[in-house]
């Protein structure tokens, strides 16, 4: 018997059904969405940084010295494995994690303080700036985090973490009325 | 225990993304060195009052290993550096 797996999401069971009305605090959960790790040969950190930092579409999300997330819009991902084949060569240990992790996007007013109840650093604009990104413990539950605009902030998480995260957030966001749907 | 640690990579993280791995202190006996000499290194423990020197993993951070010096009974925090620097700095 033949099974395709590849078709169900982490979140499919929570988010499933016809969406709900969004409101202004809402959390939206990407729909196989390009990521890949990408940890640089030692010595090599800064040269694969400028390589990786070069090309627009692609945005890292700091993880460690010479560790990056990268996370592709425009991509496949393996369009985007080859895309950072191509940009780090023998320089970089490059690994696709599209099936691997599961992006959310938390965006409106109150985003900040939803967060606030789960996460250790200090989420003040002057703190954390804008295309900053880390990784950090949300509850007991590694992600990682990256301010991608004035109120929008994006986790990544592992997908077995996943639909903890997401029960976590709901409930983080209850008093916000925060909302969640699928991104497409 | 000290509640906050300056990661060198990562900034001030609460002790909850840390795990700790005990003294940093300790060095390595040589191979060929006796029984007791590494009896002593790898199970034997002081219970040290005040500065001490451990290594602390900063497991859902950066994933590094930092050498942290703390005082045990202050809390007070001194230093955090990444293990290879802390190597390096112990070779020369």
């Amino acid at each position: 018997m033949v099974r395709d797996y590849n078709n169900r999401h982490a979140l499919d069971q929570k988010l499933r059904g016809t969406p709900k009305p969004v409101n202004a605090d809402h959390l939206e959960v990407g729909h196989w969405q390009a990521i890949a790790t990408v940890l640089a040969q030692v010595g090599l950190e800064a040269a694969v940084q400028r390589a990786l930092s070069s090309t627009p579409e692609l945005s890292l999300r700091y993880c460690g010295p010479g560790e990056w997330l990268v996370v592709s819009e425009v991509d496949t991902p393996i369009g985007l494995m080859r895309r950072l084949d191509m940009l780090c060569g023998t320089q970089a240990h490059v690994v696709d994690q599209s099936d691997g992790r599961v992006l959310m996007r938390l965006s409106g007013p109150c985003a900040r303080r939803v967060l606030a109840k789960g996460v250790g650093v200090d989420l003040h604009p002057g703190a954390f700036a804008l295309g900053g990104s880390t990784n950090v413990l949300c509850g007991h539950i590694a992600i990682n985090l990256a301010r991608t605009g004035e109120d929008i902030f994006e986790l990544i998480v592992s997908r077995s973490f996943a639909e903890s995260l997401f029960d976590d957030l709901m409930t983080m966001g209850r008093a916000f009325d925060l909302s969640a749907a699928f991104s497409d | 225990m000290a509640s906050l640690i300056t990661c060198p990579h990562c900034g001030v993280r609460p002790k909850e993304e840390f795990a700790i791995r005990g003294d940093a202190s300790l060095i390595r006996p040589a191979p060929t060195a006796s029984d007791e000499a590494w009896h002593d290194y790898v199970y034997v423990r002081a219970n040290p009052r005040g500065r001490t020197l451990e290594h602390w993993h900063h497991v859902a951070g950066c994933r590094r290993f930092l050498v942290v010096e703390r005082d045990t009974v202050t809390h007070e925090v001194y230093s955090a550096v990444d293990g290879v620097v802390a190597a390096r700095e112990a070779q020369r």
